[in-house]
């Protein structure tokens, strides 16, 4: 039988890999409940401290010696995940659900305050919702491919899978991609966009820089010891 | 504890990941700079 002291009691290994996965399970359990609600963003307030929860345990976990998924694996994990859905949400609403009230409230709201994009002629277009130049385009390409995909590869790579980790990769220049249209179209339309709002450009900015962030993982993905990821 | 010594490949691999978060962070402060301006000399 092989014995360890590796979270400060002898016990079996089998012992100690069931403990790391309970520890592991109850994090989730917190972590996944908080992104959850922080991902629909109108909830966000009541996801926080659920996730902040989950994270201590996670970190507890780890200071113990238990054989948990590394700290910056789950916070890019899930921040990737609350990324795709607060984006999914709010961009599925414009599309397809532009005419009820949550997104008339929320959507016009938030034109109001930062982007008229989501403010002149609402709801004028053929097609409903934003009728920022370019803002539909971005939202048929995006939700359906990079969104949807960002979400299932933010799940591989907590599941710490190795095609979690290559698609997270691949998912992370999208998003390069996607913000360098993406920041073009807002300045080239810049004068549709903040015209008449009440925070323009630095409101916008404040707002957007948390969804930029993610190609900030490029670096990690493209470094970490490619073998703690597994088949 | 000593650390490794780092392959050459890493090297040349993070050489050009920090170039490549120059350029990206450069474009987005650019961006950002162009629309204050613009802010600035227009009656938004």
């Amino acid at each position: 039988m092989v014995t360890n002291t590796l979270s400060g009691n002898t016990t079996t290994y089998d012992d100690h890999q069931e403990q790391s996965r309970l520890a592991q399970w109850q994090a989730d359990k917190w972590l996944m409940a908080g992104s959850f609600f922080m991902g629909t963003a109108i909830l966000g307030l009541i996801g926080l401290p659920l996730f902040l929860r989950g994270l201590v345990l996670q970190v507890r976990a780890q200071k113990v010696g238990l054989s948990v998924r590394p700290i910056m694996v789950t916070l890019i994990g899930y921040l990737v995940i609350v990324d795709a859905a607060l984006n999914s949400f709010g961009w599925a609403l414009d599309m397809i659900a532009n005419h009820t009230l949550l997104a008339r409230v929320f959507l016009m709201a938030w034109g109001n305050m930062f982007d008229a994009g989501y403010f002149w002629h609402y709801n004028e277009l053929w097609i409903g919702g934003a009728t920022a130049p370019g803002e539909k385009a971005w939202e048929i390409a995006l939700l359906p491919i990079v969104f949807c995909m960002r979400m299932a590869a933010g799940i591989g790579f907590l599941q710490m899978k190795r095609w979690g980790h290559q698609w997270l990769i691949v998912t992370c220049w999208f998003g390069v991609v996607i913000w360098v249209g993406y920041v073009a179209n807002m300045t080239i339309f810049a004068d549709v966009r903040y015209s008449g709002v009440v925070f323009p450009v630095i409101g916008w900015w404040l707002y957007d820089l948390f969804y930029i962030t993610p190609f900030l993982a490029i670096p990690y993905l493209h470094t970490v010891n490619r073998e703690i990821f597994t088949d | 504890m000593k650390e490794p010594p780092i392959s050459q490949q890493d090297r040349r691999r993070r050489r050009a990941l920090i170039v490549f978060q120059i350029v990206i962070y450069g474009y987005l402060l650019s961006m950002f700079l162009i629309q204050l301006h613009m802010a600035s000399v227009r009656d938004w």
